[in-house]
């Protein structure tokens, strides 16, 4: 007995629509405030997209430096894509290393890529990593819109029976951290990210929508008086919390509030529901990009985290033929075999960016595409998969950045620059002031192509 | 042996204040030489220590007592004192640190607790009676020290309170059975990875094969209609329409089951040939000769409707969907109305009292404890606010709502009594009690008997206390002691992810995972329920198999899928190292994996989980240096010449390779890679064995109170929701004293006796106040 599909049939939208017909996802979309922002500077958005165990640099790296690079097999799939992204090579995360703590590896990846701070080893009762670069964009930009950021995800976290070498699991389900001690979860079921988006009720009609944001806003009122009665004599661990609960509440009140600015300006998407989690992992990449699209044009949020997987992941990919965990092929100590088999799974990971990028590319947006006005970053926190190197880490950064990205270029930076130097340059181009993230020593140069 | 465990169970046999000079002596003799203020190895300085202040001590000394207990300290080349010294001094410094313990209580303090999605799923069910699993609509929970019920890894992120509140507006409307709710289509569809055609569920017929049954709840009374889609029939060209079948028809409001059936029939094959890299839907074999096949969607076990079906066709179901409610009559008479209109107004004037009536039980239950004006106003706000725009059972369901997502009913949130000073030790009052006790044997919410013991002040009383847990654990709700915390402690959750590569385990499918699983539950849930030694679990002779199962453990003349328990008379299948479900979860898809089975035991059953590797761990290799295909064991053992490697593999290989004879998913073999399997082992501490039972009979001897202590650990994080700390070692060793009933020579003490000692301990009944 297995619920594998929930749906709401799609007459059923049309009887809450009145009029509307149910069209394809993508087409069906208004562009939200498009007619507004022609006149205005494009908003940029980031994403952020991470690959676990890292990505064999052989298949992946061009050899070539500058502009009219080779594109290395793995990447191929992006050659389409060759005027709007540069490959970024030389760049490291050193605080993923070990320093003293022993293994790890993989936690220190996902904790420290976006961060870029060295995360403290315990099991969960004190977790603490740095605030990390989505974050401190979506501290900014969501502003501007619903959401401050959205954060997707292709694997359900793990699992029993711990995570990696005394870690919490926090530290590998996740890549965006609210706070030092806040990850945020990666949803990784389309339905709950639409309904998330668009609203769990019987219809998409904007007042009916309205009047339950209005119901819900009494219900936080409730909550938050609740709260307060409740923090006398709490302990600090107890009070931090329902701090977290509290900054909760304040993001919906938020949202409520932009919702009802925004309501005569956006109409909502006509469009199917998701019934839930497809099986095949290429299906469910492929509708959580859309999701992610649709985030976008639709001017919900700017900032999106997006992990194809899980660091550390030992997934199998059936659908190409590799039957072994991912983690395990990565641990290929030369095995040609194992290598095969990880480059495999490199390739459906970019072939998968490439969709994203593609419908970025094919949705309008001002007057360009969405490409065109975002900033994604694909790549990992691991280079070597099999030593677990920090360094010379693979990453590709797409889009335009509305005019502030120069593409078509591969750019070598000195060894062990800090990638928190290329977070603060994005995070600088999108508009967000930030000094300094982890061991940022500046911004790296040469994105706008001088 | 038998000394140590007289002293085991027996503390504190020395004289209180016994010399600390005898022990010291040993301490500078072999300890200070590291573990000194300046080397300080491992952490830890001993050469300073002042052993007759044991209690500004105890967490370093716990260390030492679990190292030198296990006779990894002093390390191997190192001078070591005999072993009844050794002995002599390990049973001194437990003595002591078990008297100090119980002067200096130290019962934690555990964090704000959210509920988790079990939890939040079974107050749901216990609260409304509405049995939909709403937890599955909340983001995962994070899981720390093995388990997804610690208060200070459930995280609070921003996207949490957004889904309360929508699953709350789901709830209340379904629990009240608002006639507003706009029909919707569910579609369910049958595994598709499974091989053979056998009965489904226990809910169908005995005489059904193949199909579905599903349980859903029908939130109204109203018409809803029920659509069958059968797969293509092959080599049948008969009109489209015999593969689409529809009903429309009146249910009553409430959980009913919903099954497609179809008949057993002699003429269709047992075994489903060619299946393998099918697409969605199951192909079906070339026709068979026999009667006109015939499919039956049954509601609640009736029969509804029988539809025929072309001559020689194998049905296939593809899907099954439900949509509605159409028509609708009402709210029908369901359980969660039931449970909720505790009162029905007569007239205008009973409205409010009748709400404020409904409200505050509603919130008694909900919250835990009592209730007062400040918690039921602002409830009644919201019921006013509904009964504004719409009916007294608007109102309800928005009071209803409210009070789904109050902090009172998402967190478990324990208060300090006023007044204490930093650091005091006290008892948790008798509601917080009682939530302790549902919320580790039911994974749910008291139900009033408890909480009205707890507002008689009764709860404490010994008897009461140990009669109500009995009543709990005898109650259905304990079940989720075996599909929570059995689930989590075994790995049996990670079942569901596996996927062992049909190549090498072409019989592995969606019906032999689902065996393995009930097995290990049905077998975990009689060591409970009977009270047997929670050794019984690695030694048993009995399990329990269907037709399935029985024929992949080689057990004859069991027919049919249910379940049953069997004698067992092969030793190489009792207990749990015996296990399709254990066997599996260890094993990678495509092989065995010594490693991951050794480190099972070492985590799992023994306590001592081995270090994780290093980094750049070389592989194993499949050939020798001649080409020939070397067997797991000579590719460990070639693995394991690497010294770095050898010193945890010593103690984690040996333990693997006893399970060697049961394949990556737990079927006996003989041979691997055409080599005969030796199963044989040898632990670091030159501990022999042969096989399974070998390897068994030493967890159940010379390692028995490190299983026992482990099965105690293990459940008393899981009842606490936190991870232990050393300072907790005390109070472990007291409750397996006394779950033994301080008879060592008697059986191990039973999952019963365990709870028992547990909730009656110094970290279950007490609490402390913050440091500073």
């Amino acid at each position: 007995m297995i619920v594998t599909q929930k749906a709401l049939p799609r007459r059923t939208f049309l009887r809450g629509i009145g009029t509307s017909m149910a069209l394809p996802l993508l087409d069906a979309m208004v562009p939200a405030m498009a007619a507004t922002r022609l006149a205005a500077k494009p908003a940029v958005r980031l994403a952020f997209v991470y690959v676990p165990n890292g990505i064999i640099q052989a298949n992946w790296l061009p050899s070539a430096e500058g502009s009219g690079f080779d594109f290395a097999s793995t990447m191929q799939p992006l050659e389409s894509f060759r005027d709007r992204l540069n490959v970024l090579s030389g760049l490291a995360q050193v605080s993923g290393r070990a320093l003293g703590d022993g293994p790890g590896d993989h936690a220190r990846a996902g904790a420290t890529w976006l961060t870029g701070m060295h995360p403290k080893k315990t099991e969960g009762a004190d977790i603490h990593a740095g605030i990390s670069a989505d974050q401190i964009a979506a501290a900014e930009l969501g502003k501007s819109t619903q959401f401050a950021s959205l954060e997707l995800g292709l694997e359900e976290p793990s699992m029993v029976g711990g995570c990696d070498s005394g870690y919490s699991c926090a530290y590998t389900n996740t890549i965006s951290w609210r706070t030092p001690s806040t990850p945020n979860p990666m949803e990784v079921n389309p339905r709950a990210v639409f309904e998330r988006l668009f609203g769990d009720g019987d219809s998409t009609d904007p007042a009916s929508r309205l009047k339950r944001m209005q119901e819900d806003s009494s219900i936080l009122d409730y909550v938050r008086e609740n709260v307060g009665r409740l923090r006398p004599g709490l302990g600090t661990r107890d009070n931090s919390k329902l701090n977290e609960y509290l900054d909760g509440i304040r993001d919906i009140e938020r949202r409520i509030q932009k919702a009802e600015q925004q309501s005569a300006a956006i109409q909502m998407p006509v469009l199917d529901r998701p019934s839930g989690i497809p099986e095949e992992f290429t299906d469910h990449a492929k509708l959580m990009s859309d999701l992610l699209v649709i985030a976008f044009q639709t001017d919900m949020t700017r900032v999106v985290t997006f992990m194809l997987a899980h660091e550390g992941s030992n997934r199998s990919y059936r659908s190409i033929g590799v039957l072994d965990g991912h983690h395990s092929v990565t641990h290929h100590q030369n095995d040609p075999e194992k290598i095969a088999k990880t480059v495999k799974i490199n390739e459906l990971h970019v072939r998968t960016f490439a969709y994203l990028l593609e419908k970025l590319q094919s949705t309008p947006d001002g007057d360009g595409s969405l490409l065109d006005h975002s900033m994604i970053l694909y790549g990992s926190s691991i280079s070597d998969g099999n030593a677990h190197t920090h360094h010379d880490l693979p990453l590709v950064l797409a889009g335009g950045a509305a005019g502030r990205i120069k593409g078509g270029r591969h750019i070598r930076y000195p060894k062990e620059t800090p990638m928190n130097n290329l977070l603060l340059a994005m995070l600088d181009k999108a508009g967000v002031r930030a000094e300094h993230l982890g061991d940022s020593t500046g911004e790296v140069q040469y994105l706008s192509g001088v | 042996m038998a000394i140590l465990l007289l002293c085991l169970a027996v503390p504190a046999q020395s004289a209180p204040g016994s010399s600390a000079a005898q022990p010291q002596a040993l301490i500078k003799q072999y300890c200070a030489a590291c573990h000194n203020q300046t080397l300080k190895s491992g952490g830890i300085a001993l050469a300073e220590m002042d052993l007759s202040d044991i209690a500004s001590n105890s967490a370093p000394l716990e260390k030492v007592l679990r190292k030198v207990h296990s006779g990894e300290m002093p390390p191997p080349g190192m001078p070591r004192p005999d072993t009844a010294t050794a002995r002599a001094f390990t049973q001194w410094l437990q003595d002591e640190l078990d008297r100090s313990a119980a002067t200096h209580l130290n019962p934690g303090r555990p964090t704000i607790h959210r509920l988790n999605r079990t939890e939040y799923s079974n107050a749901i069910r216990d609260l409304l009676a509405l049995d939909i699993k709403p937890g599955a609509m909340l983001p995962p929970d994070d899981t720390g020290y093995g388990f997804d019920n610690i208060g200070e890894v459930l995280s609070m992120a921003p996207v949490l309170i957004e889904r309360y509140i929508s699953v709350a507006r789901t709830v209340s409307r379904l629990a009240v059975g608002d006639p507003a709710i706009k029909p919707e289509s569910v579609e369910f569809r049958p595994p598709k990875n499974s091989r053979r055609r056998e009965r489904v569920s226990d809910d169908l017929p005995f005489d059904s094969a193949g199909g579905l049954s599903v349980s859903y709840w029908f939130p109204l009374d109203a018409e809803y209609v029920i659509r069958v889609k059968l797969a293509p029939i092959a080599g049948f060209d008969g009109p489209q329409d015999t593969r689409s079948l529809e009903l429309r028809l009146p249910v009553k409001a409430g959980t009913r089951t919903v099954a497609l059936t179809f008949p057993r029939q002699e003429a269709f094959p047992e075994v489903i040939a060619g299946l393998r890299g099918t697409a969605a839907a199951p192909s079906t074999p070339a026709r068979a000769a026999g009667p006109a096949p015939f499919a039956d969607l049954r509601l609640d076990g009736a029969r509804l409707k029988s539809y025929d079906l072309p001559e020689g066709a194998a049905p296939a179901l593809v899907a099954l969907t439900i949509s509605g409610p159409y028509n609708i009559t009402g709210p029908g008479n369901t359980p969660s109305r039931e449970k909720i209109f505790v009162c029905k107004p007569a007239g205008a004037n009973d409205e409010l009292p009748c709400a404020e009536k409904i409200i505050s039980r509603l919130a008694y239950h909900a919250f835990r404890r009592p209730v007062t004006s400040t918690d039921v106003q602002p409830l009644l706000d919201f019921y006013k606010r509904g009964r504004r725009e719409g009916t007294f059972e608007n109102g309800v369901e928005m009071a209803l709502r409210a009070l789904l997502v109050s902090p009172d009913f998402l967190f478990r949130i324990e208060r300090d009594p006023a007044g204490l000073a930093a650091g005091s030790v006290y008892q948790v009052n008798d509601y917080e009690l009682a939530s302790r006790l549902s919320f580790f044997l039911w994974s749910s919410i008291p139900d009033g008997e408890l909480l009205n013991l707890a507002g008689e002040g009764k709860l404490r009383d010994p008897d009461v206390l140990a009669r109500q847990v009995s009543r709990m654990l005898d109650d259905d709700r304990s079940k989720s002691l075996v599909s929570n915390f059995a689930g989590q402690w075994l790995y049996l959750r990670n079942l569901a992810q596996v996927k062992p590569d049909p190549d090498d385990f072409p019989e592995f499918d969606f019906s032999l995972r689902q065996s393995f699983e009930r097995e290990t539950e049905l077998f975990f849930s009689e060591i409970l329920r009977s009270d047997r030694p929670v050794t019984d679990l690695l030694d048993s002779k009995f399990t329990f198999v269907n037709q399935r199962l029985a024929e992949h453990y080689g057990i004859p003349n069991v027919y049919g899928s249910q379940f049953r328990q069997v004698v067992l008379t092969d030793p190489n299948r009792g207990g749990l190292l015996g296990q399709g479900s254990i066997l599996t979860v260890t094993s990678y898809p495509n092989r065995t994996s010594v490693v991951q089975r050794g480190k099972w035991i070492l985590d799992n059953l023994l306590g001592s989980p081995p270090p994780p590797p290093p980094p750049e761990v070389p592989n194993l290799k499949p050939h020798g240096e001649d080409g020939s295909l070397l067997t797991m064991r000579q590719q460990m053992e070639l693995h394991r010449s690497n010294a770095v490697c050898a010193a945890c593999h010593s103690r984690m290989d040996p333990l693997g390779f006893a399970l060697e004879n049961y394949d990556g998913v737990g079927k006996w073999r003989t041979k691997d890679a055409g080599h005969v399997i030796d199963p044989s082992g040898k632990l670091p501490d030159g501990t022999q064995f042969d096989g399974m039972p070998g390897l068994r009979q030493v967890l159940l001897t010379t390692r028995r109170d490190d299983f026992i202590a482990t099965v105690a650990e293990r459940l008393l994080t899981y009842a606490l929701g936190r991870g232990l700390e050393t300072s907790d070692r005390p109070a472990v060793r007291s409750i397996v004293r006394e779950a033994s009933a301080g008879d060592p020579s008697a059986p191990a003490p039973s999952f019963r006796a365990l709870i028992g000692a547990i909730v009656k301990s110094v970290p279950f009944q007490m609490r402390r106040t913050p440091e500073t």
